[in-house]
């Protein structure tokens, strides 16, 4: 035992530990796992059952994503998209664009801002219509994505980082940044209108967002049709299997006419892209007369008998997983 | 022939503990000590008067270690005839006999070596029987020496044989054991302290330190002086024990001395330094600094207690007692001092500086009383071969932490 | 809408809590089942506080307004509570430099010359000049210190004292002179927690030892159950006799305020909230916050600790008649601060933050410590202690034997002499409490410097008498080991080892309850 350690302050600062490097990062790293482990990183954090009724649970604010539309992540995000997105897709799957030339036409009238829309059956559909734009298409190209995309910081980073993509709120409230806000400063912007991927390939309802944006702030929507990548990707896959094939097929874009609604353009919208899947399964001036006729095969599931059940499970599985004929050539006028 | 533990003149090693010997103890009192067992030749009588002993326990003497860690003052060094057998605290077999005392008898001696032992006339504190005050310890038919065991020619108690006057030898009752006995000598200078302190009824005493010197001159102010509350710094907690159980009424810690001393005597603390309490006029930056130690910068008492005694001999336990005691106070120094304090206060409180040195007179005949039931048991926690040596002086340089308060040789032991 | 305190159970999902110990904190994950007290959130304050302090003195309780009691020729005095509230030190303005602002304003209307200002500061250490600037503002400052009219009290000087009289129990009533001699007294109290204000503003901010003494000594204080609780505290009692003489001689115009619980800046938001509702950057700045402690010398943290500023905002005020105030005030205070606790529970686990009423600007020594977690936490009940008789109570702080020799010389003594021979209340009282009481040193210091008086340590080791005279055992947890036997209790390193060590006393499953301050709370145990 040493006296020393009874000295007060003004005879030597006590007995108290003196800080040392070596303490501090030690203690640094213990501290960190004790938080790490206390707080849940990179989970939800909990609230403990006994203060369930008295923690009001944060409404969160969206995620903040404007950072990744300021010109250094754009810069990132095209070096990204152009160096690992393009051809890692390229060579992981075999992936057939048809249809650019519509947006080629549309730029020809104007600079204004698209609202793309796509079926949506695969984690890889983002990736294949972005990397299926023209650069300058692309670049200034944002993804809406569902709020509930956002709830972990690194998942949606990350994607906002690669894909562009910004939260819609579909529970109304706060939202950082409407799409209508980012279609006014001249981004184009990707929504798919079925909310979700889809559980079995075939389509979902059509919901009404991207036309009514369409409507409310006049810009055209350029239908898209992504067929092959519920095969290749579906839910719960993490990577493409085998070397798939998918086609991506612009359609002509759709401009919102006079006296045109929500519901007057979301069903057109939704035909549109049903016919374009029509057409890469079959022709394009066969698909056109049929959609003429409103004939076009329904995109929510296989044709069946009138009356008759709808098709089991399995067998909507089995239809869209389908191998694609490979690069069959193009048939314009089909023999009957 | 016999063996021996010899201190001897090295330049090189005194420099050497000269320089290292307050920092590095254990280097002092190791490897670089001027100190080494050798196998010399017996001291023999130089005179009438003059008996051969055999010592049975030697002590080891804050002065020894002073001596070999190269702290004792240069002054002492006209006082010693090199090469020495140290040892002054000693019980002893008298071989021959001497004097009166037959050969055979244990005796204690008392170490001083005055103008008896030297074969001169009386000098004048001789001739007034204050032997410890003797002038002429550097002449005579003897080698210098202060006492025995700082002189060439007498031996000393850390080998086998030495020699001893007639005016030396006490004898020791044969109830005391040796580990009361080699307290003896200690004893009757703490004896002859707590005269020199002159306590009057109902004074009030600090005592700086509790080893050996510390505690024996507590023991000795209890019980020969009517001392009213006796204060003892204690730095170890086996101090803090052995201090209350020899009479001490307050044990306290070094740093909080000064304080307590306040306290108790109702003293105002005043100090030179700013950051205490705004009063003093030195930045506490530059007290702290070495321009400040010793330059006189701290706190001191106005007022404070009538009796201090520093039995340590450092500069701080002098500042310590120097600065907590009343003008017109008396200071005793019986710790060998070493380095310098600020005497500032001597001059200003008008203290009385009294130094007390050995003993004389009857103080052997009042310790051999006290040490027959004083709480002396286990006192002395160590006893050591010659050989050990290094050990020994360890310990001894560390006894206080280590609960220790007399480490000792034992001459005789040859394991 | 602030939300009510809460009583939190923890189980697995609940993430490691903030215990505050010394100049810093840990995270400390506790055992199941342990129940954690939450203060309620902060009530919502007073938007106007101007137009708050105006109405309440123009409109007081029990009392004509104060614009009334005032006139040319009269001899008026402010006295205010000192530095010892609040805690940490409110940002600026302070709330007392608001009250008085008006009070003078409205007496310089009413064309009052004779004004003195008082530092209510009883045996506490004399505030600095800065202090007394930063606390009312450098206007206030300005027109009446450099005259000798902004002043502390000095309780050892027998000219600036007046005897009253006595109570009906033989009670000495004695205070300043400045105060008992004015036409009106006007008292500016912040009412932090329960046990201020009331009679204990006047009879007790601006006595003497000679009239203390009969309410700070063991006796009183082991019978105050608690001191935070007027209405069952023996030394409240004392000083509600007292008070009640004083009303006969004296014209006191009493303003109470009450606090909300805003007690940490920003920067340390984290310390504030409820745990599991830490946000990422809450998570960030309390590891940053943790690693810049670790990293930083003793006096850096302290300086860090002591430079809180606290943005209380103002729940409250009331002026008037002292008693009728008071309970206006404590109404708030209760609404404020009251959580209700469903029983007791074997062990009480307490952090012991960085600053107490006697340490600011200074150094919590290991007095302070324990009269802070033993005296004022332990005491922080209504009802019952929220420890069973005979539990187990652990405390952490690193109780370092450090002393401010500036504001604290008798504590530094107390430590070294008393603690040693004894640290039980009545014997330190007998044999001690007069020494230091009158040690002319001790006394100089109080008078000329800036030290608390020489008996101040002894009325902290008497704050904590009721809590030595309950438990059962007493534990720091991180502590030093010296300091904390010194003083008669125990130390461990870690929680878990606390609890082991209280096995003997409490079982090995003791309920447990942790009270999370600061912010203050009071446990209404039933």
């Amino acid at each position: 035992m040493s006296v020393f350690t009874l000295r007060p302050t003004h005879r030597g600062g006590g007995g108290q530990r003196r800080p040392s490097l070596v303490r501090a990062v030690t203690g640094g790293v213990s501290d960190v796992r004790l938080v790490a482990r206390g707080w849940r990183w990179g989970r939800r954090a909990l609230v403990p059952a006994s203060a369930a009724g008295s923690t009001v649970v944060a409404r969160k604010g969206l995620f903040p994503t404007a950072w990744a539309r300021t010109p250094a992540a754009s810069a990132a995000r095209d070096a990204i998209q152009a160096g690992a997105l393009v051809p890692v897709l390229a060579q992981q799957t075999d992936t057939t664009v048809h249809g650019r030339d519509v947006i080629t036409r549309l730029r020809e009238l104007g600079d204004g801002p698209i609202v793309f829309v796509a079926n949506h059956s695969s984690h890889l559909d983002t990736g294949l219509l972005l990397a299926a734009l023209p650069w300058a298409e692309r670049r200034r190209t944002l993804v809406a994505a569902a709020d509930y995309f956002f709830d972990t910081w690194w998942r949606a980073s990350g994607s906002a980082l690669v894909f562009g993509t910004f939260p819609i709120e579909r529970r109304a409230s706060t939202v950082s940044a409407t799409p209508g806000d980012l279609l006014r400063e001249g981004w184009n912007v990707v929504i798919y209108p079925e909310g979700t991927r889809s559980p079995d390939g075939w389509s979902q309802r059509f919901q009404l967002g991207a036309a009514h944006l369409s409507v409310t702030e006049n810009v055209p929507v350029v239908p898209i049709s992504i067929r092959g990548s519920f095969a290749a990707m579906p839910r719960g896959r993490r990577w493409p299997t085998g070397h798939p094939t998918v086609t991506v097929r612009f359609g002509p874009p759709l401009w919102p006419g006079p006296g045109d609604t929500a519901r007057t353009m979301g069903p057109q919208v939704e035909r549109a892209v049903a016919a374009l899947l029509d057409e890469d399964a079959t022709d394009w001036y066969s698909a056109t007369a049929r959609s003429a006729a409103g004939a076009t095969p329904s995109t929510a599931a296989p044709v069946v008998p009138d009356g008759a059940p709808p098709a089991a499970r399995w067998r909507r599985v089995w239809e869209r997983t389908e191998p694609l004929a490979v690069r069959r050539p193009r048939q314009v006028w089909r023999e009957d | 022939m016999m063996r021996a533990l010899e201190v001897f003149a090295s330049t090189s090693r005194y420099a050497a503990a000269r320089a290292v010997g307050g920092s590095v103890p254990g280097l002092a009192l190791g490897a670089m000590a001027p100190l080494r067992l050798v196998t010399r030749e017996r001291p023999e009588p130089p005179g009438p008067g003059w008996a051969i002993a055999r010592p049975r326990l030697s002590g080891i003497c804050g002065s020894d270690l002073g001596i070999i860690t190269g702290t004792t003052s240069l002054y002492f060094s006209a006082l010693s005839s090199m090469p020495f057998v140290p040892g002054h605290e000693v019980v002893a077999d008298l071989l021959t006999d001497c004097g009166d005392v037959p050969r055979g008898t244990r005796v204690v001696i008392d170490p001083v070596l005055p103008c008896a032992a030297r074969g001169l006339d009386p000098c004048g504190p001789c001739s007034r029987a204050e032997t410890n005050r003797c002038d002429r310890v550097t002449v005579g038919h003897l080698a210098p020496g202060l006492q025995t065991g700082f002189c060439a020619e007498t031996g000393g108690g850390w080998g086998e044989q030495m020699v001893v006057h007639a005016s030396q030898v006490r004898a020791v009752p044969d109830d005391l054991p040796d580990e009361r006995a080699v307290l003896l000598e200690p004893l009757a200078c703490a004896v002859h302290t707590a005269r020199r302190a002159a306590v009057a009824p109902g004074d009030s005493v600090l005592v700086s330190g509790a080893g050996s010197v510390g505690l024996l001159a507590v023991l000795a102010l209890r019980r020969l002086t009517e001392a009213g509350r006796i204060t003892v710094v204690a730095k170890h907690d086996a101090q803090v024990r052995l201090a209350r159980a020899f009479g001490a009424d307050d044990v306290v810690r070094p740093s909080s001395a000064m304080s307590l001393v306040r306290r108790a005597t109702r003293a105002m603390r005043v100090s030179s330094t700013r950051s205490e309490d705004g009063s003093g006029a030195v930045p506490a930056v530059l007290a702290r600094s070495s321009l400040g130690k010793g330059a006189g910068a701290g706190p001191f008492l106005l007022g404070g207690v009538d009796v201090a005694l520093d039995a340590v001999g450092s500069a701080a336990s002098q500042d310590t007692v120097l600065r907590s005691t009343r003008a017109g106070g008396r200071v005793v120094l019986s710790g060998m001092p070493s380095k310098g304090a600020d005497l500032s206060p001597v001059w200003f409180r008008e203290l009385e500086v009294v130094g007390t040195y050995a003993s004389r007179g009857d103080a052997f005949e009042v310790a051999t009383r006290l040490a027959a039931d004083a709480p002396l048991d286990g006192l002395v926690g160590g006893r050591y071969p010659l050989h050990r040596w290094r050990e020994a002086l360890d310990h001894a340089g560390s006894a206080g932490r280590l609960g220790t308060v007399k480490v000792t040789f034992d001459a005789r032991d040859r394991s | 809408m602030s939300r009510p305190g809460l009583v939190l159970e923890v189980d697995d999902r609940t993430p490691p809590l903030v215990v505050h110990e010394g100049d810093g904190f840990r995270l400390e994950e506790f055992p199941r089942g342990t129940r954690v007290v939450y203060p309620p959130e902060s009530l919502p304050s007073v938007p106007d506080v101007e137009a708050a302090i105006d109405h309440a003195l123009r409109n007081p309780i029990d009392a004509r307004p104060l614009p009334d009691q005032l006139f040319a020729g009269m001899r008026l005095t402010i006295a205010f509570d000192d530095i010892s509230l609040a805690l940490p030190q409110m940002t600026r303005p302070d709330i007392r430099q608001r009250i008085v602002e008006q009070v003078l304003t409205m007496a310089a209307a009413a064309g009052v010359d004779d004004v003195e200002l008082i530092a209510a500061n009883a045996l506490h250490r004399r505030m600095t000049a800065d202090e007394l600037r930063y606390m009312l503002g450098e206007r206030v400052f300005r027109s009446f210190y450099p005259q000798g009219k902004l002043r502390n009290h000095d309780a050892e000087d027998p000219a600036n004292m007046v005897h009253i009289g006595v109570t009906d129990r033989g009670e000495d009533v004695e205070i300043n002179r400045r105060a008992a001699e004015s036409d009106l007294l006007v008292y500016v109290n912040v009412n932090l927690v329960a046990m201020d204000g009331g009679h204990k503003s006047v009879p007790i901010g601006l006595t003497s030892y000679t009239s203390l003494k009969h309410h700070h000594n063991s006796h009183t204080m082991t019978h105050s159950r608690s001191f935070m609780d007027h209405e069952r505290s023996a030394m409240h009692h004392s000083a509600w006799r007292m008070g009640r003489v004083l009303k006969d001689h004296l014209n006191i115009f009493q303003v109470e305020t009450t606090l909300d619980n805003e007690c940490f800046p920003t920067a340390y938001g984290f310390m504030q909230k409820r745990e599991w509702e830490w946000s990422v950057k809450d998570q960030a700045a309390a590891l940053a916050a943790r690693r810049g402690l670790a990293l930083a010398p003793t006096s850096m943290r302290r300086r860090i600790f002591q430079g809180v500023r606290a943005p209380y905002g103002l729940t409250g005020i009331s002026a008037g008649e002292v008693e009728a105030v008071h309970d206006a005030t404590l109404e708030r205070l209760h609404r404020q601060q009251m959580v209700e606790l469903d029983g007791q529970s074997d062990v009480m686990v307490l952090g012991v933050p960085f600053i107490g009423p006697y340490n600011v600007n200074s150094t919590m020594n290991p007095i302070l410590a324990a009269c802070m977690g033993l005296g004022y936490y332990f005491n922080s009940y209504r009802g019952k202690p929220v420890v069973r008789e005979g539990g187990a109570v652990i405390l952490y702080h690193p109780v370092p034997a450090a002393f401010n020799a500036l504001h604290h010389p008798s504590y530094v003594d107390f430590y070294d002499e008393v603690l040693s021979v004894s640290t039980k209340p009545s014997v330190i009282e007998a044999k001690f409490e007069e020494q230091y009481a009158t040690d002319p040193w001790y006394t100089h210091l109080y008078r000329t410097s800036h030290a608390y008086h020489g008996v101040h340590p002894f009325y902290m080791w008497y704050w904590i008498s009721h809590a030595l005279d309950h438990c059962g055992d007493i534990i720091w947890v991180g502590a030093e080991k010296r300091s904390v036997e010194r003083m008669g209790f125990r130390a461990a390193s870690t929680l878990d080892d606390a609890l082991a060590m209280a096995q003997g006393t409490v079982g090995r499953s003791p309920s447990i309850t942790f009270l999370h301050n600061p912010p203050h709370l009071i446990a209404d145990v039933t």
